[in-house]
């Protein structure tokens, strides 16, 4: 697919802002913010230290997003591989005990994917 | 590429289909019963196979399995012997029924064993065969040959909830197959006979059971056949049909005809409230068939849990099956003196243990054993009696003659978990001496010397567990547990934490860390939840396990599910009203007041999580095992119950991938290695390779097989069977049929 024409007023106006990518970027804070607190209370209870870091990582994702930077894309890849890391250390091929822990980040990973033309764009 | 932003909506569905397939989990509580008695119970009635003509037998007759019986009493041997001993299974049922007559000297002393009737042609007895092995020597529907099987008939009971019935209905029933009859009893008590090869109604009868009577939920496991030694062949109740109902009575009708045995109590019915002390309608009931050793009817009852420790006696009695008058009775807290009925003015002492599911008896020792459930209160105990403590959760076994103890066996010393003996026990020959196999809700199976109630396979001992705040002197630090074989899992950790999505997870795991959790055995908490694992629905509950004689194999199918449970201080309770089961965490809870106790209970059974419903822990929740009888060795072990019934937003998936679910219902066993089973929550009805564990068949029901399957011959033809109702607790759906398949018959 190649760009669709309606995204070309955004091509005009180059401090123009992605809605959809804003919307991401406030999930991700949203739920970087749920993720870290509820992980911060997890840690004091003796439990991962995992989602409070995972929550940090999503935040900064969505800050960055919100930025329109580039470097949300990487800065969620760590978060991603991370996690795929310790998902595995956790419970390796258990594929019904990595639902919980892959399928939701892994949305997270494509469309964050999908804002690269939108944040390239807007350089 | 697409460079199309995701809209938010996406991103939602996204994360929302990633936890489809925790849906499925949805229905965790398999067991049953939340109100822990009451539930665990589930199965189905059969159906009867429609065509007619006889399927080309390819039962080899030789087959070792059909001259089995196993352990059965050898005086009845000789009596019956001749139908099953190799020919074709066919004509079992008739000779069954010469044989009974046959036997009729044999049985003048009272006290003497009676004939039992051999399992395959027919299905006599709730258990298949008097031992309740489950297993059929039958062999004409084999591992090659299963997938072609064919529904021959559908019947519909017509018993489906109304008014304040509805969604209590958890019928459970598994038929009797006598002659040319299917015998059995629906939700509400209606007996009913059906043609076994074309589902075609012979009779029915309605006692007329009202709905204030449903305890936890309209159950009938089943239904007991017992032949009159002394009655001449053709009279009317010769042999007789006898179920115990929900409104606690023993009925007996006629098992030809349906009419009522005249001779027996009033025109045919018992009042088991007798003596129990005041009618609290529900509070009472009986689900499970009564079990016949030497001419008397032995039946406990279902008390309801969590209720009041003044609650009605578990006193388990056995009356003459002929006359219905009372033989004996058991009351463990005064057993000489209640033996016959407490004095004038008095009843049976109240809140005792007592036993809701299904007892099993050689007629040969003339020994019944009754699995014991715990007492009325059942998450606290310092103010039960020493004999509460002593018989709770025992395994005890009774001269059914006398009505006296012979010995018994306790499987959880003080039990405050609400682990309920639920399995029926099953009679077996191991390595050469007259045992019994005792499976528990907490996974252990234990073998013990039938006549001696002495362990023949290692039992450990669990040492210094937790005591706990609550009642630290009451709680034992020690307790039992079989070192030969055990169902349950390893102790749950921080990982096994699930959900839908990281969010989900994540509470779970807080409410892991918040709770007190010692593993197995951790005593009940007020100041915090517990976690109970494994929860009261087992391990192996009412279903039971199955046992291929001949090839030497324990089939137990069981949960693997734990419940989220707090004490509620009685200040806490009092704000509820008493006696109604105020709204508990999550969809599967559920408290009871325990009126008498310092606390109320919360029980959060399945432990699924707030507000979603979903359950806190990775599947699966269930699994069907083999087990080797000789060294106590798993064969295979495989999850049990696939994703189809279960999707985000209660949406099914249909997707066929093996989850494991909840189950609730056993399974039965052919001579040519096929294990028949329902009781998982994705309404599949389906064949397994006993020798790899394969799914080979399975067919939808339209509502949960929450029941135990059974299978049969009329005319050379074989039948398996089970009955498709649905279980409330489990979540499956209601419905009222009993539905039979059979191979094709080749003109």
């Amino acid at each position: 697919m190649t760009t669709s024409d309606s995204f070309a007023p955004h091509r005009s106006r180059p401090h123009g802002r992605n809605w959809a990518v804003m919307v991401l970027g406030w999930v991700c804070i949203l739920f970087g913010l749920v993720i870290g607190a509820g992980g911060i209370w997890l840690l004091l209870l003796g439990g991962s230290w995992y989602y409070a870091l995972a929550g940090i990582g999503l935040v900064a994702t969505g800050v960055l997003l919100n930025a329109h930077s580039m470097a949300a894309v990487w800065v969620y890849l760590v978060v991603w591989l991370g996690t795929l890391a310790w998902a595995w250390w956790e419970v390796g091929a258990d594929w019904w005990a990595q639902v919980p822990r892959l399928v939701a980040p892994t949305l997270i990973l494509v469309l964050v994917l999908l804002c690269i033309p939108a944040l390239l764009r807007r350089r | 590429m697409i460079r199309t932003v995701p809209p938010l909506s996406v991103l939602l569905i996204a994360l929302a289909g990633a936890a489809w397939a925790q849906d499925e989990a949805t229905s965790p509580d398999t067991d049953a019963a939340p109100t822990e008695e009451a539930a665990p119970e589930a199965e189905a009635p059969a159906p009867a196979p429609e065509a007619e003509a006889p399927a080309a037998e390819d039962t080899e007759t030789a087959d070792p399995a059909e001259t089995e019986a196993p352990d059965e009493p050898e005086a009845a041997a000789d009596t019956q012997e001749a139908g099953t001993e190799e020919g074709d299974p066919a004509e079992g049922s008739e000779d069954a029924a010469a044989e009974a007559e046959a036997t009729e000297e044999e049985t003048l002393a009272a006290a003497g064993p009676e004939p039992v009737w051999e399992v395959g042609a027919d299905w006599p007895y709730w258990g298949g065969d008097a031992a309740a092995t489950r297993y059929s020597p039958l062999s004409q529907i084999t591992p090659e040959n299963v997938a072609t099987l064919e529904q021959v008939f559908v019947y519909e009971t017509g018993d489906m909830p109304e008014g304040t019935a509805e969604g209590k209905y958890s019928p459970e029933v598994t038929p009797l197959k006598f002659g040319e009859d299917l015998l059995m009893c629906s939700a509400m008590n209606r007996l009913i006979s059906i043609d076994a090869a074309t589902g075609e109604e012979n009779w029915r009868y309605d006692p007329g059971v009202p709905n204030e009577a449903i305890p936890y939920g309209a159950t009938c496991r089943g239904v007991t056949l017992y032949t009159d030694p002394e009655a001449a062949e053709g009279d009317v109740c010769a042999t007789r049909l006898v179920q115990a109902t929900l409104d606690a009575k023993l009925i007996a009708v006629d098992a030809a005809t349906g009419v009522p045995c005249e001779g027996f109590g009033e025109n045919g019915m018992v009042d088991l409230w007798q003596d129990i002390g005041e009618r609290v309608p529900g509070w009472y009931a009986v689900t499970a068939p009564p079990v016949v050793v030497r001419g008397v009817l032995v039946t406990g009852a279902q008390v309801k849990d969590g209720q009041a420790e003044d609650a009605p006696s578990g006193v388990v009695r056995g009356f003459d099956a002929v006359t219905g008058e009372l033989a004996w009775a058991w009351d463990l807290g005064a057993p000489e003196q209640n033996r016959q009925g407490p004095p004038e003015g008095e009843v049976y002492t109240r809140g005792t243990p007592n036993m809701w599911t299904t007892a099993v008896a050689d007629e040969e020792l003339g020994y019944v054993y009754l699995p014991m459930g715990n007492s009325s209160v059942d998450y606290y105990g310092s103010n039960r009696s020493e004999a509460e403590n002593e018989y709770a959760t025992s395994l005890v076994a009774l001269d059914a003659t006398t009505g006296e103890e012979v010995w018994h066996f306790q499987t959880v010393r003080r039990d405050v978990w609400d682990y309920d003996l639920g399995s029926q026990a099953t009679l077996v020959d191991w390595q050469g001496t007259p045992a019994i196999i005792l499976p528990s809700k907490q996974g252990d199976i234990y073998i013990l010397d039938r006549e001696t109630g002495e362990p023949l396979t290692p039992v450990d001992e669990l040492t210094g567990l937790p005591s706990g705040e609550i009642e630290p002197d009451y709680i034992s630090d020690t307790q039992p547990i079989s070192a030969w074989h055990t169902l349950r899992k390893p102790d749950l950790t921080e990982q096994d934490m699930w959900g839908f999505t990281p969010i989900d997870q994540l509470w779970c795991r807080i409410q892991f860390r918040r709770a007190n959790y010692d593993g197995f055995y951790t005593p009940p908490s007020s100041d915090r939840p517990w976690i109970q694992y494994p929860g009261y629905n087992g391990g192996s509950d009412w279903g039971s396990v199955a046992v291929d004689v001949e090839r030497g194999i324990i089939v137990a199918n069981y949960n693997d599910i734990p419940n989220y449970n707090r004490l509620i201080p009685r200040e806490e309770v009092e704000a509820l009203p008493i006696n109604e089961r105020p709204a508990g965490e999550g969809s599967g809870g559920e408290a009871g007041p325990q009126a008498g106790s310092p606390y109320g209970i919360k029980v959060n059974a399945g432990w699924r999580n707030t507000g979603t419903g979903v359950p806190c822990t990775s599947p699966p929740y269930g699994g069907i095992r083999a087990i080797d009888l000789e060294t106590g060795e798993t064969l295979w072990d495989r999850p049990l119950g696939t994703a189809r019934r279960n999707g985000p937003f209660g949406i099914p998936s249909y997707l066929p991938l093996t989850i494991g679910t909840p189950n609730n219902g056993g399974a039965v066993l052919t001579a040519s290695g096929l294990v028949f089973i329902g009781a998982a929550t994705d309404n599949l009805f389906r064949a397994i390779d006993i020798e790899t564990g394969e799914t080979l068949w399975s067919v939808v029901l339209p509502a949960g097989g929450q029941a135990n399957p059974i299978t049969y011959e009329v005319d050379g033809r074989q039948y398996v069977m089970i009955t498709a109702m649905g279980h409330h607790f489990m979540e499956t759906g209601v419905g009222d049929e009993v539905m039979a398949w059979a191979l094709p018959v080749t003109e």
